[in-house]
């Protein structure tokens, strides 16, 4: 229980850290935002005239009060969820913009890294039982190569295969634009249909860690002396590569996992970008390119709560699955 | 009938690097229901393989070459796993060496006794945790532990839990390999006899692979000696006793005396064992044998009766046809022991004209240790005292916990008291700020207990030695380069250019030891403490290193602290004795005073744990 409370209390300590840091690191920036977009705005003029830059100060609600004031403001508007208007994306809100693309990066990550870690689990558990066996050598060979190749590569030739030459599938997007969105069927098979190719190309190597990791575990815990013992009380084969090898493999690739989720926020910025996939990673990519600085922010911020959040449960699972570190000495 | 019969069994080491190596040859023996048998050997002899194998539970690349293991009458050398199974832990069952890392950590304990019961019966849930309850309660473990995981249990519960797990399903045959190794010898002696009570209400079978001579002969009825993958002797264990024949066997009891004797000589074995990877003609012993006749090299000795025994020898052989009965030798083979000798009298220097070297003054030493919200103090060192002096060497005996290791810490300057003085001629230890604990560290050396992990693998002995020349002597390289060769020669490891130029891994233990023993020299340290030097080496090159670490503390003035929890070897090393438990000095004074006649209850429980065969002779002296 003890330690249930003190990992939790690590992670507020670590989220205010964070948010504290994502308040400075902006301020630190030379110049000021409101004179940058009149720039932008009048890309010839030479001179600034001080009245735009006003005007654009107003319309932003850019403050001019004390630091100290700023951040409380900022841990307010945080508690209440208000980020502030996007400047490429101008009038709508960030917390508009996050709302659109998120829920296309959640469902996409989370299967795919769901479906790559259970079946990377699998296949490397099952190579380690069989180890130096034909099975073993092909996985482990093959997930090696297929590391080897750049993934941006492959989903760029997935592109041009099925997309363009065979036209199999869409082109990019998340769904038609004759689709409605919302609960209906036109849409679900559209958006399905446009998520197959970045779910493919991600789900080409999403698997070769889960696999390569859970494989070096189990064969290390499959030479220990209690599976050894367990052999020798006789027990099948089953329960031993279950509950002896594989129950304690497991281990760090669920702390991998959870730590995977925190990351699933950030989406796959190569992926998105090239299926041009209305997600938070092509999001992230269009903040970054326009000078988009609350979105950036505000993104940011989700990637490190996610992050953080992850890692708490990460904590408490294996403070559930490894009695060792729960109530350790 | 015997209930399990291996008959010339070899088992091969297969690799594809390296030329296979035959651990077990030729190997043959019988064990019947309820027979306590022990095999002895060295660490390398094969005695834990030819375990493994007759239980069919070699691990790759170790392979069945040749012979036949049978159990119960059904030969199981080549018996499929699926027709195994069900013979495992209902008839077979084993405990582990390093039981410590034999259960499953993430599994608690009863789990790992409820999925051996319920895979060969049909028991509920309710009936294994009776029968779990029960198991534990006899080996004197609480019951309610059986809800707690295996790290939450010492090291020597841990071992009673797989004692008690090997007897679940009552079987009929027990492997057991190095049961108690690496627990100090209180809890040894407790668990071995625990062991033999239970073994002889539920008569079952055992066999009890150890390196340790002493507690194998205390505790079985019958002996087996190996020796580069033979058996070489087999006698009962009262014989093997009285008259060991094979010059190996001698040697091994050899390195066993009591410690209240006036005068203590144990032997040791020079050489190590034979690489069974080459081929070889002879006998495998003779060139590390005193009493080798040419015979020796050239044939092997075959394992024949004699007397009531089994015994491979030609030395032996021949005495016994020539008429010269184990009886007529008497108990002199121990004073001509087979190998070199270290004898220790009890008449030690007068340790009053010595120069002292550093004093421990009534110091204490608290730990805090938290647990989530919860502080609990530890008081590790409680007003200890002690002098260390020039050419002496003062021993700390105590069992793990006790507080000999933070009393090492407090030496080095690791650790602070809280009160209390260590002062270093005028120097105050405990006040030292960081530079001059460097400077302080250069007079201090350790010598540690696994001079397998002591070393670095990486580097030859010879840059090993060289770097605290460099660096607390100042010397130029080629200067170190010659005081490492000559420190070689003192160790003992002759000749240096030779050993100068190897790894680690290329040497044997004992070889090892002296390294670090030489590493240690290389500063001309005032003090040297030695943690536990010889607890993890072979017994039978145990008395080598003592006689090395004796030799140099009297010829250069050396202060010795020696720190074990085997009062033999510290009567052996030790000037002065101190013991100590939980933290406090409970008996302090002249080695042999302290042995002779123990005061305090616990230098008595100290004292009966040392594994000691010839405890009843001399009781008769």
């Amino acid at each position: 229980m003890i330690y249930f409370v003190r990992r939790f209390a690590v992670f507020l300590l670590t989220l205010w850290a964070a948010i504290t840091l994502n308040f400075i690191i902006p301020r630190l920036q030379p110049g000021d935002p409101a004179e940058r977009i009149v720039r932008r705005l009048n890309p010839n003029s030479r001179t600034v005239d001080p009245n735009q830059v006003e005007a654009v100060r107003k319309m932003l609600g850019l403050p001019d009060t004390n630091i100290f004031e700023q951040y409380l403001q900022y841990l307010q508007t945080l508690v209440r969820g208000e980020f502030g208007v996007s400047y490429s994306y101008f009038p709508f809100t960030v917390t508009h913009m996050i709302g659109q693309t998120l829920p296309w990066t959640l469902v996409l990550g989370a299967v795919t890294l769901f479906i790559g870690f259970v079946v990377g689990t699998l296949l490397g558990a099952w190579a380690a039982w069989r180890r130096n066996g034909p099975f073993d050598s092909v996985t482990t060979l093959g997930a090696t190569f297929l590391g080897t190749l750049p993934s941006f590569w492959i989903a760029l030739l997935l592109l041009y295969v099925c997309a363009f030459k065979w036209g199999w599938f869409p082109v990019g997007g998340g769904y038609s634009g004759d689709a409605q969105p919302g609960w209906n069927w036109a849409f679900i098979s559209s958006a399905f249909e446009h998520s197959v190719l970045p779910a493919v190309s991600i789900l080409l190597f999403a698997p070769i860690g889960w696999i390569l990791g859970m494989r070096n575990n189990m064969v290390t815990i499959l030479g220990d002396d209690y599976t050894r013992l367990a052999k020798a009380k006789g027990l099948s084969e089953r329960r031993i590569a279950l509950w002896y090898g594989a129950r304690v493999a497991v281990l760090p690739n669920v702390a991998g996992l959870a730590l995977a989720v925190g990351g699933i926020l950030g989406g796959s910025v190569v992926i998105e970008q090239i299926f041009s996939y209305p997600g938070m990673g092509r999001l992230l990519f269009e903040a970054l390119r326009d000078g988009d600085y609350p979105l950036m922010q505000t993104v940011f911020l989700f990637i490190i709560i996610g992050v953080l959040l992850a890692d708490l449960v990460a904590d408490f699972l294996y403070g559930v699955l490894d009695p060792r570190v729960r109530r350790g000495g | 009938m015997s209930l399990l019969a291996v008959d010339q069994l070899d088992v091969t080491y297969l690799t594809r690097k390296r030329p296979p190596v035959q651990a077990v040859r030729g190997v043959s023996l019988t064990i019947g229901p309820g027979e306590f048998v022990g095999l002895v050997g060295e660490s390398g002899s094969g005695k834990s393989t030819l375990g493994n194998a007759t239980i069919r539970l070699l691990s790759r690349p170790g392979e069945i070459t040749g012979g036949t293991v049978s159990f119960n009458g059904q030969d199981i050398t080549a018996l499929g796993e699926d027709r195994l199974r069900p013979m495992r832990w209902r008839d077979i069952s084993t405990v582990f060496q390093s039981s410590m890392n034999s259960l499953n950590p993430v599994m608690p304990i009863e789990a790992q006794f409820r999925d051996a019961i319920q895979a060969h019966s049909r028991a509920s849930n309710g009936q294994v945790r009776k029968r779990v309850a029960e198991l534990l309660t006899m080996v004197d473990i609480d019951p309610s532990f059986m809800r707690f995981y295996p790290h939450e249990l010492s090291g020597g519960m841990k071992q009673r839990v797989a004692l008690a797990l090997a007897l679940a399903l009552e079987p009929k045959f027990v492997l057991l390999d190095e049961p108690t190794t690496g627990l100090d010898v209180v809890v040894q002696r407790a668990i071995l006899e625990r062991l033999r009570v239970i073994q002889r209400e539920q008569e079952f079978a055992v066999l009890l692979i150890s390196h340790d001579l002493g507690s194998v002969l205390e505790f079985s009825d019958r002996v087996l000696v190996m020796y580069a993958g033979e058996i070489v002797e087999e006698q009962a264990a009262a014989d093997m006793l009285r008259h060991p024949r094979h010059p190996y066997s001698r040697g091994l009891l050899g390195s066993y005396a009591s410690p209240t004797a006036k005068t203590i000589a144990i032997t040791y074995i020079p050489g190590r064992p034979p690489d069974l990877s080459k081929p070889h003609q002879g006998c495998l012993f003779a060139p590390r044998c005193v009493d080798a006749i040419p015979l020796c090299r050239m044939k092997a000795p075959e394992l024949l009766p004699l007397g009531d025994g089994l015994v491979a020898c030609h030395v032996a052989k021949m005495r016994a046809e020539a008429g010269q009965l184990p009886e007529q030798q008497g108990r002199s083979w121990r004073t001509q022991a087979a190998g070199a000798v270290f004898t220790k009298h009890t008449v030690a220097k007068d340790p009053t004209g010595a120069e002292d070297i550093l004093r421990f003054e009534g110091v204490s030493k608290l730990y805090t240790r938290r647990r989530g919200f919860k502080t609990t103090l530890v008081q590790a060192v409680d007003d200890v005292s002690f002098v260390l002096s020039k050419g002496h060497v003062t021993a700390l005996v105590g069992q793990s916990g006790s507080g000999k290791s933070t009393i090492a810490k407090l030496v080095t300057g690791i650790e602070r008291p809280d009160s209390g003085e260590i002062s270093f001629g005028d120097l105050r230890v405990d006040r030292l700020g960081r530079r001059g604990l460097r400077d302080f560290r250069k007079h201090i050396q350790m010598v540690f207990q696994d001079p397998y992990s002591a070393l670095n693998p990486a580097h030859t002995v010879l840059s090993t030695l060289m770097r605290p020349l460099i660096n607390h002597k100042g010397m130029s390289r080629g200067q170190a380069q010659s005081r490492a060769l000559e420190l070689l020669e003192t160790v003992g490891l002759t000749p240096p250019e030779r050993f100068g130029q190897r790894h680690p891994h290329q040497l044997s233990g004992g070889q090892r030891q002296r390294i670090v023993i030489a590493r240690a020299l290389a500063p001309e340290p005032a003090i040297i403490i030695a943690d536990e030097p010889i607890s993890s080496l072979d017994v039978s090159i145990r008395a080598e290193i003592l006689e090395l670490l004796d030799g140099l503390v009297r010829e250069q003035g050396i202060a010795m602290l020696y720190i074990t929890h085997d009062l033999l070897s510290a009567r052996l090393l030790a000037d002065d004795i101190i013991v100590l438990n939980e933290g406090k000095v409970v008996e302090a004074g002249r080695a042999e005073d302290v042995i002779a006649n123990p005061q305090h209850a616990y230098t008595q429980l100290l004292l009966r744990s040392i594994p000691n065969p010839f405890v009843e002779e001399t009781a008769a002296d």
